[in-house]
């Protein structure tokens, strides 16, 4: 099971991430082990991080076709609620809600702005213009 | 460079529970031999609540784990040692400099930090999860050294994104918790305090009037798990699902849910005070937590393949309710033990 190559893994460097576990036998014994992990984590761990990301490319191509600002796209992105996102930024939750209109957005201001590339750690180019 | 440079002679060694792990080598670093399993047991690290109406992920919570900070701050009273928590900064630079002022006074000094903005992490483990623990023993320049005793070395971490992640927001938020041993004491009354741990675990998994603590909140999720399917479909249903298993066997944990590290504990103190009853209570546990496995390993089935789930939701609730008995066993007899 160790070294079933999983090519999504592979690419997140899963390979070098060895965990300790602890088990238990037949014979009342608890053991350590140092290894990598089994079978249900890959699985659970992939099924999250499709989730994340099917979320995050709906929000995409709601940007592009102007229905949602592009906060919503980084809020998908770093995997913040508006109420998380409303303790990052300090900016209270209705606000940010009304923020997510593209109308709204674009006549925001920098200070405003600033607050949230801060709280996405980005640019505030970067927060303009959804790639 | 040579000036800023401090490193504490601090021993890292891999632990399954972040926060045990970090309490069990701050305490071996004070020369008092303690392994984790037993920093585990004394700091009450066992718990299980279900919490359907907070979202983490976007998936309901549950939590297999003690909340933050309990672990240390619980085997420091039990065992009556001397030590600081600072639960808050408000000023972030302030944070970084009293941990300044610590590494250079030679006190290796624990942190709760969020691992979503942790650079070290693997990238597929960085959810928004803040309740993680690791210990600064070193500065070099910009960069601190860190036990994370998650991972098998020690890391390098700047001080810039040590920052950030000690003020990670959402739930459980940081706010830049820290926590260190004053002094201690060489011969500790650890009978009493197994005691007083045990007394305390016992209460929290069967006493707490409210449904969804301990045993009977196990019985809940598996009331729930059963509605799952036909309340949100079964894509839902099984990344619902898939959050039972993550909580359980990821995030550090050392494999179902931390029942395997309890139950070596109650066998290292069966060991220790030679108490048969102990001993009977640990193979309970580490049954238990065979059965929390193999829930999983099934459960993983459905997570696979998600629209048609292989096992039957109502078979995987069934199995829940069962441990969820084991359990109860373990901690009934705890509860009439006398060591």
């Amino acid at each position: 099971m160790e070294n079933e190559s999983n090519p999504v893994y592979k690419n997140q460097a899963y390979g070098q991430f060895r965990e300790l576990f602890y088990s238990y036998d037949k014979d009342g014994k608890f053991e350590k082990r140092v290894g990598y992990h089994g079978e249900p984590d890959r699985v659970t761990l992939q099924q999250a991080w499709d989730h994340f990301n099917d979320r995050i490319e709906a929000a995409r191509q709601k940007v592009k076709a102007g229905e949602a600002s592009p906060i919503l796209y980084y809020m998908e992105k770093t995997l913040v609620t508006a109420m998380d996102l409303s303790m990052h930024a300090g900016i209270i939750v209705w606000r940010i809600k009304r923020h997510l209109k593209p109308k709204v957005f674009n006549r925001l201001g920098e200070k405003t702005l600033k607050k949230y590339a801060e709280a996405f750690n980005i640019t505030i180019d970067q927060l303009k213009n959804v790639d | 460079m040579e000036k800023d440079k401090i490193i504490i002679d601090y021993k890292h060694r891999q632990a399954g529970h972040c926060e045990s792990g970090a309490t069990s080598n701050l305490f071996n670093f004070y020369g008092v031999e303690m392994s984790e399993p037993m920093a585990f047991g004394i700091g009450n690290g066992l718990f299980f609540s279900y919490l359907p109406f907070l979202k983490l992920q976007y998936a309901p919570m549950m939590t297999f784990r003690n909340f933050p900070n309990v672990v240390f701050h619980r085997s420091m009273k039990y065992l009556g040692v001397d030590s600081t928590v600072i639960k808050k900064f408000k000023d972030q630079k302030e944070s970084m400099a009293a941990l300044d002022r610590n590494l250079e006074k030679g006190i290796p000094t624990g942190m709760q930090v969020g691992v979503f903005n942790l650079t070290f992490f693997p990238p597929e483990y960085r959810m928004h999860y803040n309740m993680h623990n690791l210990v600064a023993y070193g500065k070099e320049g910009n960069d601190y050294w860190v036990s994370d005793t998650v991972m098998e070395l020690p890391q390098k971490i700047s001080s810039e994104d040590l920052q950030r992640v000690r003020y990670a927001k959402g739930v459980f938020a940081p706010k830049g918790k820290m926590y260190w041993i004053n002094s201690i004491n060489k011969d500790l009354d650890i009978k009493s305090a197994v005691e007083k741990a045990i007394k305390k675990t016992v209460y929290e998994m069967l006493k707490v009037p409210f449904p969804l603590n301990g045993v009977k909140g196990i019985h809940w999720l598996a009331k729930d798990l059963k509605k799952w399917p036909k309340k949100h479909g079964n894509e839902t249903a099984s990344f619902y699902l898939g959050q039972i298993i993550r909580m359980s066997e990821d995030f550090g944990t050392g494999g179902a849910g931390f029942r395997y590290i309890y139950g070596a504990f109650l066998k290292e103190t069966g060991e220790k005070f030679s108490n048969p009853d102990l001993m009977a209570a640990s193979n309970l546990m580490g049954n238990a937590a065979n059965r929390w496995r193999e829930f999983t390993y099934l459960s993983a089935r459905n997570c696979k393949n998600r629209s048609k789930p292989e096992e039957d939701y109502g078979k995987l609730s069934d199995m829940l309710h069962e441990i969820a008995d084991m359990e109860k066993e373990v901690y009934v007899k705890l509860d009439k033990i006398k060591i």
